[in-house]
């Protein structure tokens, strides 16, 4: 008997655009609520970065029948934990109720959907650019090695790309972000034709597809959504920084361009930096942490972006008696071994059942199945992809991931950032 | 368009609530003392075993000697780094092709070993985690390389605002030389001169049989357990008396501190603020619990509606007791922008003032208990959850009904007995403020402010020479 989980779903398509994902699943008394919002900081203008972000904060200061801060304590209230995130490609939102309060989540979205800015205010905005402006603080700034994602990203992708800038965003540009601006925003992408509905949990169909139509069935879509405008063409890329910071020990990061998720080559490049540095047993922790002992830290990964192409990307934190050069040579004997040879049957069947283990893992919490379904939906038009995914990852065999990392990483086109103590800065200057 | 939407007008009420129950378990021991813990979870192929060596609570860090604070952590660590039948890389490697996650940590009350695994592989994965548990090799290359990188990780605690403001907290809300005022990991002095007989020692004293449990959660109806477990466990046997405890790992400073620990240039200040806090077994426990929600636990708590909705200081404030078998701490917590650090620890003090006095109304009073009755079954959703919960009443000694007990004692708990178990646990006047961050931007009104002496803290490295 297989132990994969299979998840039973059913998508509809209200008549003002919204697509709707229904999955029951009677495990736990819960329920999860998960909307996507096809908008995100991509499809920012250049003096208008942060601004999906910042957005999102709206989103939780009242609606017509909900006051300032009142979604929180109702879902709360209820016995439901919440939450919201902006991405590169997209802003979701999300609640896990015990299944009786599914009506109440249903119209909270609803509520908010239609009728945000019956509660926009000055007053409202002024305080949540405050608000946001400590997140990038808490996240970014007060952080050793916090600039990093900021500096990486905009290596990468050139200026006026969408990926160039992070979803935090320029505070300058909040700074100028007006009222106007802000409804012009929500009038533009939080639209029912924008969005992907996804309930999953302690539910019948019936009963959902019906509240659903009642709620969110009456708000008018945009028939003008913007058309997202793909990428150009990139430039070679050859960038190297070095970051003098308050940091004890010097770091190197490092960032690839790389295939878009949802491909096959994506897949490829999921199991090629599972192999790499996907725990204890893999080839850069083996090597550089276990073996030689140069490294504190390493990590590497793939962030999942659709626009074109993603950013593969890792770094190696230097132990104090070594240093930055020395774990970086390291570091690219290991991508170009990578490139060249193919890694062994054992490696690869150790990475693909560390992964069943992580989408068995994935699969077995209601607000995950949710997040996944509307992601599969919005970006692929495939939620079937819930069920897929898993044997996706398994198809793939060295040859593929050999290939993959050969496009990606044998180029040698990359952004190099390392982060120096100030003391060593200063001491070789 | 306004009048369709008219169907919004009127919020929705709720259904009818499907019961929820936490999973039943069962109990039953091996000859050699070992307490079984079953928990089936239908639905859930991930399966996770936790071994909790609680030494009837001095399995954890709480009985290491002193001058190897730290080292019950890293023995934990170094569990997996190599066992007597095969090497770190040999061993890591074995577990990885059973799609199993394995470890082991340490907290202060008990060491657990866990492990992670499709239901498929469990048998061959018991065997692999009795190994870790009962024959590590504690090879002296792997645990001098640990020892080190935890020096390291020092090294970049030293850097990070907010874990340099957890490591100085308990520093000074707790009497020096008490257990639980330094770090779980120890600090320079006393990791450094850790190494694997230190290690070996610590596992020979903290493994026994009859003072640890397996707990074993997921889809299991359907496999031999006991079996599985006695095949793996049941030749498991110890010597000797086991560790000592220390009398009083909680003991308080004498007094209120305010410390602030500069960071010239920092552009957030991170804020600690609280004293000594409480057991986890006591009688108030549910209205303490009701208390911290409607304090600083909820997005809507009195502390985050103030100083990140009204004020707009913070991302986020929260409040939280750390409970443990003697008294960990009591701390809310935040990082605030520089310029208003003054007037947050102002506004902080004065919550923590009026939750004992101050009526409590009804509405923020039944948000939390809603809060905490409902939120109940979202936090066993995966069988790691269902097993943490369990090892929970393990640790703590708590009966088998307690999580049975949850909601309705939650239910129960009034208003009188929020501002009862607010009078009892939290003490304005007692509380000590810690603060890393620019110090030249609150010095001034946080001694003016009159909280009592002012302590300042420079770090070696941070701002010398740019003054």
């Amino acid at each position: 008997m297989s132990d994969a989980s299979h998840v039973r779903f059913s998508q509809h398509t209200l008549s003002n655009g919204l697509r709707v994902i229904i999955a029951p699943d009677r495990v736990a008394p819960v329920v999860a609520i998960n909307l996507w919002y096809d908008v995100g900081s991509k499809h920012e203008q250049p003096g208008a970065t942060g601004f999906a972000h910042l957005f999102e904060h709206f989103m939780f200061q009242g609606s017509r029948h909900v006051a300032k801060a009142e979604h929180l304590s109702i879902v709360q209230g209820a016995g439901g934990v919440l939450n919201a995130t902006t991405y590169f490609d997209r802003t979701n939102y999300f609640e896990t109720l015990p299944s009786h309060q599914v009506e109440l989540g249903l119209w909270l979205e609803a509520d908010r959907m239609a009728t945000l800015l019956d509660a926009m205010s000055q007053e409202n905005l002024d305080n949540q650019r405050d608000v946001v402006k400590n997140e990038k603080r808490q996240s970014y700034d007060n952080r050793p090695y916090g600039s990093f994602y900021e500096k990486l990203m905009a290596a990468v992708f050139p200026e006026g790309h969408p990926y160039h800038h992070t979803p935090i965003g320029s505070m300058e540009d909040l700074d100028a972000a007006s009222l106007e601006d802000v409804e012009a925003f929500f009038r533009t992408y939080y639209v029912p034709n924008n969005a992907v509905l996804t309930v999953a949990g302690d539910v019948d169909e019936a009963p959902v597809i019906e509240a659903v139509e009642r709620y969110f069935g009456p708000i008018e879509p945009n028939e003008q959504l913007p058309p997202f405008r793909r990428p150009h063409d990139q430039p070679a890329l050859a960038h190297r920084e070095v970051v003098p910071d308050d940091v004890p020990l010097e770091r190197v990061h490092v960032g690839y361009r790389c295939p878009a998720y949802g491909t096959r080559e994506f897949d490829a490049l999921e199991v090629a930096t599972q192999i790499l540095a996907g725990g204890r047993g893999s080839r850069l922790h083996k090597r550089l942490v276990r073996e030689e002992q140069v490294a504190q830290d390493v990590a590497f990964f793939a962030l999942p972006l659709v626009a074109g192409s993603s950013i593969s990307a890792g770094w190696v934190t230097a132990r104090p008696e070594s240093d930055a050069a020395t774990v970086e040579a390291m570091l690219d004997e290991e991508l170009r071994r990578m490139t060249r040879e193919s890694v062994t049957d054992d490696e690869l069947a150790r990475a693909q059942a560390l992964i069943e283990s992580s989408e068995l893992s994935a699969l077995s919490r209601m607000d995950e199945v949710a997040d996944r379904l509307s992601m599969y939906a919005m970006y692929f038009d495939r939620p079937e992809l819930v069920n897929e995914q898993l044997g996706r990852f398994l198809a793939v065999d060295a040859e593929a991931v050999r290939d993959v990392c050969a496009s990606v990483f044998g180029s040698g086109e990359r952004a190099t950032i390392t982060y120096v103590p100030r003391a060593n800065e200063e001491a070789s200057a | 368009m306004t009048d369709s939407l008219a169907v919004l007008d009127q919020r929705p009420q709720p259904g009818q609530p499907r019961e929820y129950d936490f999973p039943q378990f069962e109990r039953s021991s091996l000859d050699n003392g070992l307490t079984i813990i079953r928990c089936h979870v239908p639905g859930r192929p991930l399966l996770q075993a936790q071994l909790i060596v609680h030494g009837d609570a001095g399995g954890g860090a709480t009985s290491e000697p002193a001058e190897h604070a730290g080292a019950t952590v890293l023995t934990a660590r170094a569990m997996s780094e190599g066992t007597t039948e095969r090497d770190a890389v040999a061993f890591i490697e074995a577990a990885e092709r059973l799609g199993a996650e394995m470890g082991a940590g340490a907290g202060w009350d008990s060491l657990s070993a866990h492990v992670e695994v499709p239901r498929a592989h469990l048998a061959e994965a018991m065997a692999l985690f009795a190994e870790m548990a009962l024959q590590p090799a504690f090879p002296e290359r792997e645990v001098d390389r640990l020892r080190d990188e935890r020096l390291n990780d020092l090294q970049q605690v030293m850097a990070d605002a907010r874990r340099r403001a957890e490591k100085a907290y308990p520093a000074v809300i707790y009497a020096e030389g008490a257990a639980y005022a330094r770090p779980l990991g120890g600090v320079e002095e006393t990791v450094a001169p850790i190494d694997r007989d230190v290690l070996a020692a610590r596992h020979a004293a903290l493994l026994r049989p009859e003072a640890s449990t397996l707990i074993v959660c997921g889809d299991i109806e359907d496999l031999a357990i006991d079996d599985l477990v006695d095949a793996a466990f049941g030749g498991w046997s110890a010597e000797g008396d086991g560790p000592a405890m220390p009398s009083t790992p909680d003991k308080a400073a004498s007094g209120r501190r305010v410390v602030l620990v500069d960071r010239p240039g920092a552009p957030q200040s991170e804020v600690r603020i609280g004293h000594v806090g409480t057991a986890r077994r006591i009688d108030d426990f549910h209205a303490l619990s009701v208390t911290n929600a409607l304090l600083g636990g909820l997005f809507n708590s009195r502390l985050n509606m103030l100083l990140r909705e009204e004020r707009g200081y913070t991302y986020g404030v929260q409040s939280g007791f750390d409970m443990r078998r003697a008294a960990g701490p009591f701390a809310v917590r935040c990082a605030v922008e520089s310029d208003v650090t003054a007037p947050a620890v102002a506004d902080i003090m004065a919550e923590l003032g009026r939750i004992a006095d101050d009526p409590v109304e009804d509405a923020e009073l039944d948000a939390a208990r809603d809060y905490l009755i409902g939120v109940f079954p979202l936090r066993f959703e995966t069988s790691a959850q269902v097993a943490g919960a369990l090892s929970g009443l393990v640790v703590h000694g708590l009966p088998d009904d307690e999580l049975d007990r949850y909601r309705p004692a939650i239910a129960a708990v009034g208003a009188d007995e929020v501002r009862t178990a607010a009078a009892a646990h939290i003490d304005p006047e007692g509380a000590s403020i810690v603060v890393v961050g620019d110090v030249s931007k609150f010095e001034g009104p946080l001694r003016e402010a009159g909280y009592g002496e002012v302590e300042i803290v420079r770090d070696d490295g941070f701002g010398a020479g740019d003054e």
